[in-house]
């Protein structure tokens, strides 16, 4: 029976630190989401900068 | 950098129509000035040794070091412009700038750069004088001289019709691998305020330079000084800066791809504003087609591009730009035409 308590506990918790993270995903006013968020789009656009910009616009073009 | 062509004030379809240009010296690249180049890193096996070896170049300024990432976004522009630029001598050029726009003031500037006789590289000759007046009596001109071969001196004044606005002087002095700057801003001694600027910036390795800044104001009543850091890291076809300070962060990524392609990539965050913002911005340059075309895309749901042609053999360059605030719904257009 306290088992079956602790782990409604503990899954009583999970769902709340999932809610709180959910929120906080989503809080639009919330200064340290919107950097995390930005930091993000940042790594992104340098993975994009340094893998998928090396084409060449010069280049013939292929024959059809 | 020191001919009247490149001394000249910043091409209008670089700039928003309808705007004064920045403050002298704060914003725009001032002439005489050359840019930090990217250097190549040696192979891997030899790296070490030619670390050791290599010696140490001047970093360039404190300004340039986000200069280069900056540059391949493209600027707003709104309603019409027509700039004629005219040389009338190797060491003498105006220009004439008509703005007709909904959103700021329309106008007409005058222009004009003087470059001396003192040449101090292949492509430096001091003293530089830039100035330009509107019709409204607002002047902005500033003049640059290299008093020896390491020590520059800049004085730079902004004028709204008849008050001053801005009044600045700096110093700068390049090392053999470092560069620092001193700037006072504004002084006032009757009233006993001003800012005094300190910019210093040390090359660390041929990759690596590490610097910082400090900001003292003072005005009666209250005083404060903020400093930042900086840190620049150049490889073979990019350039990663990154700049923190109590105020914020700011992080610049420049990446060569191609001799037509160039992308950067910026990160801006303010802890005064509480405010970020994440850009991505490209350069196409096709010279075969005198076409120049910018693009931005940033995470305020702005989404912007420009377009320069020139219509050769005719003297004239056609610059269209648009920008479009799809959180805000607002859409802006600007037109320039540039002849000389």
């Amino acid at each position: 029976m306290s088992g079956a308590g602790a782990k409604k506990g503990l899954t009583s918790g999970v769902m709340e630190w999932v809610g709180s993270a959910c929120k906080f995903a989503t809080d639009r006013t919330d200064f340290r989401r919107n950097l995390l968020v930005n930091l993000g789009l940042f790594a992104a656009g340098v993975w994009v900068a340094r893998n998928l910009s090396d084409f060449d616009l010069m280049s013939p073009q292929p024959l059809t | 950098m020191g001919s009247v062509l490149a001394a000249a004030s910043p091409s209008p379809a670089s700039a928003a129509a309808g705007g004064s240009p920045g403050v002298p010296g704060l914003g725009s690249v001032p002439p005489g000035f050359a840019m930090p180049s990217v250097s190549s890193v040696p192979a891997a096996s030899d790296q070490q040794t030619a670390d050791a070896d290599a010696p140490l170049l001047n970093p360039g300024t404190y300004e340039e070091c986000h200069r280069k990432c900056k540059e391949v976004f493209p600027q707003q522009m709104e309603g019409v412009r027509l700039v004629v630029n005219k040389g009338l001598s190797n060491h003498f050029q105006v220009s004439h700038t008509v703005t007709l726009s909904t959103l700021g003031d329309s106008g007409y500037r005058f222009g004009s750069t003087y470059v001396g006789t003192k040449q101090t590289g292949p492509a430096e000759s001091f003293p530089v004088m830039v100035g330009d007046m509107d019709n409204t009596g607002s002047l902005n001109a500033q003049i640059i001289h290299q008093l020896t071969s390491a020590v520059r001196s800049k004085i730079a004044i902004q004028t709204q019709q008849h008050k001053f606005v801005n009044w600045q002087c700096d110093l700068e002095w390049r090392g053999e691998n470092f560069t620092s700057a001193v700037t006072l801003g504004n002084p006032d001694v009757l009233v006993g305020s001003g800012i005094v600027v300190g910019h210093y910036l040390q090359s660390i390795t041929p990759a690596l330079a590490l610097g910082g800044e400090l900001v003292y104001h003072k005005r009666p009543g209250e005083e404060g000084a903020v400093t930042s850091l900086l840190g620049r890291y150049t490889g073979d076809n990019f350039i990663a800066t990154l700049t923190l300070g109590g105020a914020g962060g700011h992080a610049t990524y420049y990446h060569k791809a191609t001799d037509q392609l160039q992308v950067g990539v910026e990160f801006e965050a303010n802890t005064r504003m509480q405010e970020t913002t994440a850009s991505f911005g490209y350069q196409l340059d096709v010279p075969k087609a005198n076409l120049l075309f910018k693009g931005t895309v940033d995470s305020n749901w702005v989404v912007g591009a420009t377009l320069e042609k020139k219509l050769l053999p005719l003297p004239l360059t056609l610059a269209l730009g648009a920008f479009l605030n799809h959180r805000k719904n607002k859409f802006q257009c600007g037109f320039g035409v540039t002849i000389g």
